[in-house]
């Protein structure tokens, strides 16, 4: 496995609002270095810019001042090579489960070599290649958005709360699942999560911002092996310092 | 790897839920869960079923035996008719017997073909027997019905004529709309440019400007062309215009993710999104162009259905007229049911139309 660096530079982003004059900041200064098997979870309330830093990321958006590369190459625009999967599925409704997980390839005009399938058994979906996306639930819906990223094989995956919409069980085992497969490349994810325990279950390093302006407050590196055990003594300690912190957050 | 198994399990789950109720079909589902019937609503299910042919019998007698006002003579082209329609409802009724499904359909159509026979037998006593709407302007069945055979070569040729006046203005119409609709939505000059001059044509029915294009055509053919296209192309243009506004930026960001770029988007996210929307322009400038059509046949055309309605009309044969009157409900119902036969047949990925 090559190595895989990701650095955001001061990065700062402001939105202004379209009628009134009002300038929304944010994200203001953050400096950022990420690294080829590092899980990010990245914590902290509504508006603290969590999403913002994952979708300039995914250069689908541009920052106002400062700089962001991955492997030292500025990064402009979206590119397969930061794949990014939403918390709606967005799927598109009008392609059949097979043909969402191939569409990348089709746009990208690379060879099918398996791998459609591949992924589709893996995530137990066989039986469901040709339905169509409203005949999914929310679940497998999820599932096959996070393969059709995947197919990729994404340098970085970028996460905007992917399990936010889906109940505790199936929740709890596409978190699983999502281990095994950064697990298996090791490439950088960065997922930004709600769930405080999610977060510490999953992430090799946890990020903890703030809102007005959105910035990392904190920056805690998880050190725990994987399965988690959720009600271990170490799992509980980092629970209470980070609630802690997200009600500091709050009060301010 | 112990979430891999949950995985799996999850998915045997979904297995054994969909054949453990092996074979089951809508129509025997529906059965299982609806409550029993008793016998006389068995027997009355049958009683509406055979309604039609007794009502037809009824009509069949009261042609022949009730007597004919003044001079009005009879062929046996309308007992024969109704012979055929009689027949249809019978084949329908013979596999009914074989299919619960077919049967139910039937079972459900049966008190509509029912008031189409007491409707006729209603007509047929206006106007043959009693001339209560008065002959020559309502003329009965069996005269209507001969006119579709004494005059079939010009009925033909106008059908012809018709069918190719409506495609080849509604082509032209979808096509340029299609393009227009897709720019203006996409390009903020482009709609500068041209939604001032949509809102104007918006307004008015396309069929006023028949004066202008029989002075500014070459032929007449074209200008009927340019006014049933102009109706279809406002349509087409404003429900794409609609359907691009209203596009899923969340579709977008993910393509673009995925590496779609430029034309990919347009072609492969842009376009699918609106198929429903472009499905609602053809439906509805389908209508425009119907009534474009006959308003520009009637006025200004040589030939085509609506021409031949005014010309008939002119000689008083009333007959003839309603006959391509028919004619033309029958095109007009065929037309709009293959366009929602493809409708649904593209649209198959809609949430809602598959159960």
């Amino acid at each position: 496995m090559g190595t895989i660096s990701l650095n955001l530079d001061n990065v700062s982003k402001s939105f202004a609002s379209a009628d009134t004059n009002n300038i929304t900041h944010a994200l203001s200064d953050i400096t950022l270095r990420v690294k080829d098997g590092e899980f990010l979870s990245i914590v902290g309330p509504s508006g603290c810019g969590k999403s913002t830093i994952l979708r300039l990321v995914a250069g689908l958006i541009v920052p106002t001042t400062g700089s962001l590369t991955l492997n030292g190459e500025a990064i402009r625009e979206p590119d397969p090579k930061r794949g990014m999967v939403f918390q709606k599925p967005t799927l598109f409704p009008w392609l059949t489960v097979e043909q969402n997980v191939a569409f990348s390839l089709r746009m990208l005009k690379k060879e099918e070599n398996g791998a459609v399938d591949r992924l589709i058994q893996m995530i137990g979906l066989s039986e469901f290649r040709h339905a169509y996306p409203h005949q999914l639930s929310g679940g497998m819906a999820q599932r096959v958005a996070l393969i059709r990223t995947m197919i990729n094989e994404p340098d970085v995956f970028l996460l905007d709360e992917p399990l936010g919409a889906l109940d505790a069980f199936t929740r709890m085992n596409m978190q699983d699942e999502l281990i095994n497969m950064w697990n298996e490349k090791k490439q950088i994810v960065m997922m930004v999560t709600h769930d405080v325990d999610e977060a510490i279950y999953m992430g090799t390093r946890i990020l903890v911002m703030a809102p007005r302006p959105g910035r990392v407050v904190d920056d805690i590196p998880i050190e725990m092996d994987y399965p988690r055990n959720r009600t271990s003594r170490q799992f509980l300690t980092y629970r209470k310092k980070i609630m802690e912190m997200l009600d500091f957050g709050r009060a301010e | 790897m112990s979430n891999q198994t949950g995985i799996d399990l999850e998915g045997a789950k979904e297995k054994a839920g969909a054949s453990s109720l092996d074979g089951l079909t809508r129509q025997r589902l529906l059965e299982l869960e609806s409550a029993p019937r008793t016998k006389a609503q068995i027997i009355t299910d049958y009683v509406i079923c055979i309604m039609p042919f007794i009502v037809g019998i009824a009509a069949e007698l009261e042609y022949y035996f009730v007597p004919n006002y003044g001079s009005n003579q009879i062929t046996k082209v309308y007992p024969v008719f109704l012979g055929i329609l009689m027949a249809a409802i019978a084949v329908f009724l013979g596999i009914g017997l074989y299919h619960k499904a077919v049967f139910t359909k039937l079972r459900e159509k049966a008190p509509f073909y029912t008031l189409i026979f007491v409707l006729l037998i209603a007509y047929d006593l206006l106007t043959l027997k009693s001339n209560t709407l008065v002959s020559p302007y309502f003329p009965y069945v069996d005269q209507i019905l001969n006119a579709f055979f004494t005059d079939s070569a010009y009925l033909i040729e106008s059908v012809r004529c018709s069918l190719i006046l409506l495609f080849t203005g509604y082509a032209w119409g979808a096509g340029l709309g299609l393009i227009t609709g897709i720019a203006c939505g996409y390009n903020k000059k482009f709609n500068y440019w041209l939604s001032p001059f949509l809102k104007l044509l918006g307004a008015i029915p396309s069929v006023t400007w028949i004066p202008i294009t029989l002075v500014l055509m070459k032929t007449l053919f074209q200008a009927s062309t340019f006014v049933i296209a102009l109706g279809v192309w406002f349509a087409m243009t404003i429900a794409c215009i609609t359907g691009i506004q209203n596009i899923e930026k969340a579709n977008f960001e993910a393509a673009r993710t995925l590496g779609a770029r430029g034309k990919q988007l347009i072609f492969h996210i842009a376009i699918p999104s609106i198929v429903p929307n472009i499905f609602q322009g053809l439906t509805q400038g389908m209508s425009t162009a119907c009534m474009a059509l006959i308003t520009a046949e009637m006025i200004g055309s040589d030939a085509g259905l609506g021409w031949y309605i005014t010309w008939q009309r002119s000689w008083a044969q009333y007959a003839k007229m309603y006959a391509a009157i028919v004619l033309l409900c029958i095109i007009f119902v065929s037309v709009n049911g293959i366009l929602n036969a493809i409708k649904r047949r593209v649209l198959r990925w809609k949430e809602g139309d598959e159960r």
